[in-house]
């Protein structure tokens, strides 16, 4: 009923479609302050508060106070007793599971290692025996869950949930998500990018908040990215938009999973930078390389800025072509910070097209690596619609 | 920013030679009977710091005798062990743990009724003159406990109210009590649920990236790829292969632990 009606004939359905505005507003962004939501709905602050007061009454939003630059204000977000969202990030080399109210506020979570070249059968299997299990840690039936979220590290087709780039993800090439894990747990299920997802986040949550352009760079066993322009994802023809990771890096270089030669993935995904070094140091997994780059170990810090300075001349093209108001770099890579980012973004004042306002800025994920599978919680959350209740409350 | 002079440097100078340090434990021409039946022949196996190396093997390969022979719970029948680059002899479990060898048997070896703290200081309390010192004890549990990211309600519960995951995760933390140099992991995962699997696997990862060296015994392929950087396996008794685990293709493996032949190009 929460539809996109904005101004009926009567005063009884102006107010309705108001309510079904502010509902959506909070729903959106989480938790936000009536100030804010004046400024998001165009409404007065007498309206919202007034609108504010009669939802609270009827439970469908709570209010908190909070303070924003040093004022008093009130803090507006679901009720949460609305029920929760469960999210699931499946990863190269882990999967994580969270389950949040519906002011996406986490409640529980777990994280679950993988084995390399795992299949969708037995990741589908953990996953619904993971989300059941933390269900059952906050006391609450299955049947309060609304959706579920699921990033996954391959283009996706959102309408169906299917990787259509069957090549990247050879396990998870025939998995059908939605309806394995949906008949499963009985809820509707929701799939994109693992990476599109991220941005997803960055942009409600984190970092990108109240910016309508970014671009969301995840460095790990995979590259991905996850762009946004005014305010919403870009998904492309058939989900494969960002795939920054199979972009050319090497002219005639070797081999990729995904089927091209010289992928920028094959020069700075994490098993590229653990054989530049296997000679000198060994067996090294990605964080162990970000460890000793931060404690100075020279091989290793070289390593991480080469891959800053490859990144960021794949990424002067996207930004020269988007020009995106941030550029976010998450992942296990990004622990490397500086070291990382400092060649990363040499590479891209020199190389993106000079603009007034300096070069774009780029940063670290905000969301302490959880970007993604908070993603998926927003995934969950924005399929669901809240019913905003009609007609006059008294 | 981070004016790094390795920039100017050679590839190698001032740098930590990674692979000149020592293993963390060896073992060399490791053999064991028991009576006429010969449960380890010839075995070599080294873990490093920072590394977690899984054995894997089929019911009666060797795993678990391979585990005695490194907890010194069974003393070989030849063979030398290798701690920290000094040649030595495993002749009892306390003198493993005095090594720097800790062991967690599938057991647990946790006593039901005696809570966290109780458990994790058993035969190692703190003391505060005569006494036992329970605030220190419970202070430093807490501190264990966060380090390894553990979630127990309580370090004053028992044990018998804690999951098999908690459990476990209260036994490896006793061990690392001692600071040890290599933990021995006897198939931590047998009999968890996934939730409980993954806090353990978790507990691994992390126990690997404090600087331990860990050997994990399991039979749980899935388990073991998922956390090891190596993996050997035994067959028979006998090393039947070495796989780098981020490389390694699970049939490649299980290929190893059955004895199958594997077609040329496919090994490794």
């Amino acid at each position: 009923m929460a539809g996109e009606r904005t101004s009926g004939g009567s005063q009884t359905s102006l107010r309705e479609a108001n309510r079904a505005r502010i509902v959506s507003a909070v729903q959106h962004r989480g938790s936000i302050t009536q100030i804010e939501l004046a400024g998001v709905t165009g409404l007065s602050t007498a309206t919202i508060s007034n609108i504010v007061k009669e939802l609270v009454a009827a439970g469908v939003l709570q209010t908190t106070p909070t303070s924003r630059s040093g004022r008093r204000a009130q803090e507006v977000s679901l009720a949460r007793n609305l029920g929760l969202v469960a999210g699931v990030h499946v990863g190269e080399r882990e999967m994580r599971v969270a389950l949040a109210d519906v002011a996406l506020k986490v409640v529980a979570e777990q994280r679950l290692p993988l084995p390399p070249g795992h299949r969708a059968d037995s990741g589908l299997d953990r996953a619904a025996l993971l989300i059941e299990e933390l269900v059952e840690t906050v006391g609450a039936p299955i049947g309060e869950v609304l959706a579920i979220g699921v990033g996954i590290p391959a283009p996706v087709d959102t309408r169906t949930g299917r990787v259509t780039a069957p090549r990247i993800l050879a396990g998870w090439a025939e998995a059908d998500v939605p309806a394995v894990l949906g008949d499963r747990l009985g809820l509707p299920v929701l799939v994109d990018n693992d990476s599109n997802l991220g941005a997803l986040a960055e942009a409600r949550l984190g970092i990108g908040r109240g910016l309508s352009d970014l671009l969301w760079v995840g460095l790990g066993h995979g590259i991905g990215m996850g762009v946004v322009v005014d305010g919403a994802v870009v998904h492309g023809r058939r989900g494969a938009a960002g795939e920054i990771g199979h972009v050319l890096d090497v002219e005639d270089g070797s081999t990729c999973r995904c089927g091209l030669r010289g992928c920028l993935e094959g020069s700075i995904g994490s098993a590229a930078l653990a054989a530049r070094l296997a000679t000198t140091h060994g067996h090294l997994a990605l964080r162990d390389i970000v460890g000793r780059a931060l404690a100075g170990d020279a091989a290793c810090g070289r390593v991480v800025g080469d891959a800053g300075r490859r990144l960021g001349r794949a990424l002067s093209t996207a930004v020269t072509v988007l020009d995106p108001d941030v550029v976010v770099i998450d992942g296990d890579l990004a622990g490397a910070g500086e070291v990382l980012l400092g060649p990363l973004r040499t590479e891209l004042e020199a190389r993106a097209v000079p603009a007034e306002g300096g070069p774009v800025r780029v940063e670290v994920s905000g969301l302490g690596g959880a970007a993604r599978v908070r993603g998926a919680l927003v995934l969950a959350l924005d399929a669901h619609r809240v019913g905003v209740p009609i007609g006059s409350l008294t | 920013m981070n004016g790094r002079a390795g920039n100017r440097r050679g590839p190698l100078e001032g740098e930590p030679a990674v692979l000149a340090e020592p293993p963390a434990l060896a073992l060399h021409g490791v053999t064991h009977s028991y009576g006429a039946v010969r449960a380890l022949v010839d075995v070599d196996l080294d873990v490093r710091r920072h590394e977690v190396v899984a054995v894997v093997g089929e019911n009666g390969a060797g795993k678990s005798t391979l585990v005695g022979v490194m907890s010194g719970v069974l003393v070989p029948d030849a063979g030398e062990v290798v701690v920290d680059g000094r040649e030595t002899q495993l002749t009892s479990p306390g003198q493993a743990r005095g090594l720097g060898i800790a062991t967690v048997f599938q057991d647990l070896a946790l006593c039901e009724d005696l809570d966290v703290v109780e458990n994790l200081f058993l035969g190692q309390e703190i003391r505060f003159g005569p006494l036992l010192d329970e605030v220190a004890m419970e202070r430093e549990a807490q501190r264990l406990l966060a380090q390894l990211a553990v979630r127990v309600p309580s370090v004053r519960a028992p044990v018998a109210s804690l999951s098999g995951g908690q459990r476990q995760a209260v036994a490896i933390a006793r061990a690392l009590l001692g600071e040890p140099r290599v933990l021995v992991l006897d198939e931590p995962t047998a009999a968890l649920g996934v939730t409980q699997t993954a806090e353990v696997l978790t507990l691994i990862e992390r126990v690997r990236d404090a600087g331990f060296g860990v050997v994990l015994a399991s039979h749980n392929l899935t388990d073991v790829q998922a956390v090891a950087d190596r993996v050997v396996v035994l067959r028979r008794g006998r090393l039947n292969g070495e796989f780098d685990a981020d490389v390694a293709g699970y049939e490649q493996i299980v290929a190893a632990i059955t004895g199958v032949a594997i077609g040329p190009g496919e090994g490794r």
